[in-house]
């Protein structure tokens, strides 16, 4: 599994993100800003853990985000 | 018009007498990513602040628009509208359309480009302040203004179009910030407020067929110095222009209130006739005391083709270096009580202390307490008095200004 953290706050709505994984992210229509779907929200950082097939693409988007905002991390299996 | 990147720039802009100021709310602005951006809910206090002052405040709404920013645009607008922010500068038809149906007063921002008089017959639907393309002479600007006045292009208002024109600060390689490089290398667009600057660097060309590397090391080929107008700005006034504009909302207090206090200086003198070569070179060495990459004419006199700044570093003649925070200020005495946390402040020191509320204030250290007893000097971990003729507040940082070296002096420290 790998978890993908989204520092929203600084998001300028660029797109490039939502252009590179569009399934795991989408353009609010409300403040333009993108948002990461079903990412659940703490103090206004949004997270969410899903499978490691979609490494490959959110990796590409946190490395292309402007702004820095995007986090992708492998998670370390419990043995 | 000043330019209000932060709480800082935005007091010191007002402090050193900007007839207007103008400045981003949210992510849709050309500084999205190098300035800390005001949001909705600071519009009434800035308004506050600016009407306090005499003075007018824009909302910079003018990157270029995505369908998903439609809602935000609007939003910023309706906000504007609400709060009485007098205009926004904008590029983008959305806003204009927008803006217009709401009945918001709009300046054409730089970003469209305008170097022509029927462009602004096109825009007069729309607008009433325009800002020209920076890539124009002084006499283009100049016949665009004649036109104006002969065809009598009015704007929405009924009245004359106002042109404006960018009077001082760092200029663009590309025509009108229509850059496309950032984005190219970096994925991050500069007509989304989020340029990396790649202009400003120094580049190895190699030949592809021996592998050779020459380093462009003569001069930063695509970093242009910065524009400079106040060595000949009676004959901008003299063209008609009526707004001059200072760039660089993503500069420091010191660079707003200096540059906004000589530009305010020179148009006064101006106008009382006192305008002089001595006071253009005493500007100039003000000028040159904040962020800058050397200073040229930009377009405007249309005799020197791109002058390439020759390091990537401001070329500022002074350095502030950090010394501690405010306090607080006894009115009365008009002392101001610091603690140095860092470095050392002796008697003679040049200091600015800036901040939110404050702005920017310049003082020399003339008496010094330490731990209210007479010093000469402070070092890190004392609480300070200093005589100081304007207030300070706790939210106060305080700096000491030092001389920069050149490169040749520098200790390798």
């Amino acid at each position: 599994m790998i978890r993908i953290i989204h520092f929203r706050e600084k998001c300028i709505g660029c797109n490039a993100c939502v252009e590179l994984a569009p399934d795991r992210w989408r353009m609010s229509k409300k403040d333009g800003k993108s948002v990461l779907l079903e990412g659940e929200e703490n103090r206004g950082i949004y997270t969410a853990v899903v499978g490691d097939d979609e490494f490959k693409i959110n990796h590409a988007a946190a490395r292309t985000c402007p702004t820095n905002v995007i986090k992708v991390e492998k998670m370390v299996r419990k043995s | 018009m000043s330019p209000a990147g932060s709480w800082e720039a935005l007091s010191a802009a007002l402090h050193a007498g900007a007839d207007s100021v103008y400045f981003g709310v949210e992510q849709l602005n050309m500084r999205a990513k190098s300035s800390n951006n005001f949001t909705v809910e600071d519009l009434p206090k800035i308004i506050a602040l600016c009407a306090q002052h005499h003075a007018k405040s824009y909302i910079t709404l003018n990157t270029i628009m995505y369908d998903h920013d439609l809602q935000l645009m609007k939003t910023i607008v309706d906000a504007a509208k609400s709060n009485g922010v007098p205009a926004v500068i904008a590029s983008d038809h959305a806003v204009l359309m927008y803006a217009k149906k709401q009945g918001m007063e709009i300046h054409i921002s730089t970003q469209t480009n305008i170097t022509n008089i029927e462009t602004i017959e096109f825009f007069s639907t729309y607008a009433d302040v325009v800002v020209l393309s920076r890539e124009l002479s002084l006499s283009q600007v100049s016949d665009i203004v004649k036109e104006i006045r002969r065809r009598n292009i009015c704007g929405p208002s009924g009245k004359l179009i106002h042109v404006e024109i960018f009077a001082h600060g760092a200029l663009c390689m590309a025509v009108s910030g229509k850059c496309y490089l950032s984005l190219h290398t970096h994925f991050s667009s500069a007509n989304r407020g989020a340029c990396i600057q790649n202009c400003r660097r120094d580049y190895i060309v190699t030949d592809k067929e021996t592998g050779y590397e020459f380093e462009i090391d003569n001069e930063y080929i695509m970093s242009a110095k910065d524009l400079c107008t106040i060595g000949f700005l009676d004959k901008i006034i003299d063209a008609g222009v009526e707004v001059l504009k200072i760039e660089g909302r993503g500069r420091s207090a010191d660079y707003v209130h200096t540059t906004t206090t000589c530009y305010k200086e020179a148009v006064l003198s101006i106008t009382d006739g006192t305008y002089s070569e001595e006071k253009v070179q005493r500007w100039m060495t003000e000028l040159s005391t904040v962020f800058n990459r050397g200073f040229w004419d930009g377009y405007y006199l249309g005799r020197t083709i791109g002058e390439w700044s020759t390091s990537d570093e401001s070329l500022a003649t002074k350095r502030k270096v950090y010394l501690g925070k405010g306090v607080n200020y006894f009115a009365k005495q008009k002392i101001g009580q610091f603690t140095i946390e860092s470095n050392q402040m002796n008697v003679g020191d040049e200091i600015v202390v800036t901040g939110p509320t404050t702005g920017y204030v310049h003082a020399f250290v003339t008496e010094l307490r330490v731990n209210d007893v007479p010093a000469q000097q402070a070092l890190k971990g004392d609480s300070i008095t200093i005589p100081l003729a304007e207030v300070i507040r706790p939210s106060d940082s305080i700096y000491k200004l030092v001389e920069v070296r050149t490169a040749n002096t520098k200790p390798s420290e």
